[in-house]
């Protein structure tokens, strides 16, 4: 081939590659926009690099149960501490929470179970007082109650959920050292494990960070689909 | 082989440090196993002529009621109308009874006017509610969004390429001229 038809051919190239690498990108935009019509949601959080950074922020747990009083049933202040010296199972909900809802039966079952070695659960309505009688009365829920909005809501705060959801549960043991939090609908079996680790604090066979440590283990164990 | 062996190894290490479970992140909850509400449900907003559209894309084993979303004027100038949703799946629960929910993504419309011709910049509030499958609720969020345009929306930010492949064409175009024009001469009219 002669120098002439060397530069045509590489000119040629040139050209071809110049127009490809062109209709490349313009593609690519094309293909990554929002077909036309359709409204742009902001990514939000979703960039982010840790997957936990997507999750609800951590809650800052204290160490002990806090101080926090709310009306009972029949309207009457009633302190938290007014349990003292029983392991609480406390509970925080709302009527219009459908996963809140169906936890209650399990809620009776353990307060029916455990009530005798101590340990109470406590209902917190975090929603309007009516609503909470009408569906207290419809559901004969049989353990104590405390109904509140916002001081409903800053007493969640003080268990370090500041974003509220529901339905959560605080586990204490009879000190009143908090020993778990569980978001989001309690099951028997994460409840029997909890419990059962509340019953090794109360009777001294365990410390602390040893009944936090066989939690956690032991709810890894059980996180499989379908229980949650 | 040792290699091989080494890179399971560090493959299993981020395994489990990514499955880390709960109490090992210092953290005294199982609060991971759930998203922040604005990551499980992302809401965007767009005008198109005397439409507003509210758009949210929902993740998966989320879900959103049909009946808790609103979408009101928040602007003193603007009245939007009740907001258009398409039907939502059914869901029947055994305590709340069947309620229409959405998953994925839902998009409703409104129509609104504005009665002091656009003097305030436009906003909108909306309120939604939902939950996740795996049993938690997350109480009614209200956000105030500023609606884009449509027009502005749909119109594409340039990619950052797309400069260098035209300053590259145009080169590549003049590299092919010079390439044909070596060597040959001026063939100029005669005077």
């Amino acid at each position: 081939m002669n120098t002439s038809g060397l530069r045509i051919g590489a000119a040629a190239l040139l050209v071809v590659v110049g127009i490809w690498a062109g209709a490349r990108i313009h593609f690519h935009r094309v293909s990554t926009q929002n077909p036309p019509g359709v409204v742009s949601v902001p990514a939000g959080v979703a960039s982010a690099p840790n997957p936990s950074d997507l999750a609800l922020p951590a809650p800052k747990i204290p160490d002990r149960l806090p101080q926090f009083s709310l009306e009972d049933r029949t309207g009457k202040a009633t302190s938290i501490a007014s349990f003292e010296g029983k392991s609480l199972i406390i509970n925080f909900w709302a009527t219009w929470c459908a996963p809140c809802r169906s936890e209650i039966p399990l809620l009776e079952r353990l307060h029916a179970e455990w009530v005798g070695r101590g340990v109470s659960v406590v209902g917190i309505a975090v929603d309007y007082r009516d609503k909470v009688l009408e569906f207290a009365d419809r559901f004969k829920i049989g353990y104590p109650l405390l109904i509140g909005e916002q001081d409903a809501l800053d007493a969640a705060a003080a268990f370090g959920v500041e974003t509220p959801v529901f339905p959560f549960t605080v586990f204490t043991d009879r000190r009143g050292e908090v020993v778990a939090l569980f978001i989001g609908e309690l099951h028997k079996p994460q409840a029997d494990l909890i419990l059962s680790e509340v019953e090794n604090l109360n009777s001294g066979r365990v410390q602390l960070p040893a009944a936090r440590r066989a939690i956690e283990e032991g709810l890894w164990a059980l996180k499989s689909p379908g229980t949650g | 082989m040792k290699m091989s062996v080494l890179a399971l190894l560090l493959l299993g290490l981020v395994g489990a440090a990514s499955a880390k479970p709960w109490w090992m992140h210092g953290v005294e909850s199982n609060q991971n196993d759930f998203l922040d509400p604005d990551v499980a449900f992302r809401v965007g907003a767009a005008v198109d002529g005397n439409v507003v559209r509210v758009r949210w894309v929902i993740a998966d084993g989320y879900y959103l009621y049909r009946h808790k979303i609103e979408i009101k004027a928040e602007s003193p100038d603007l009245v939007v109308s009740t907001p258009l949703l398409p039907a939502g799946a059914l869901k029947t629960d055994p305590y709340l009874g069947t309620q229409e929910i959405f998953r994925q993504q839902v998009e409703a419309t409104a129509t609104f006017t504005r009665v002091d011709a656009g003097a305030h910049p436009m906003e909108i509030k909306v309120t939604y509610q939902g939950c996740a499958d795996a049993g938690l609720c997350y109480p009614p969020i209200t956000k105030v969004l500023m609606p884009e345009h449509a027009a502005a929306a749909a119109a594409p930010a340039p990619h950052p390429w797309e400069g260098v492949a035209i300053l590259g064409g145009g080169f590549a175009f003049l590299c092919a001229g010079l390439l044909l024009r070596k060597g040959r001469k001026l063939d100029l009219p005669a005077a």
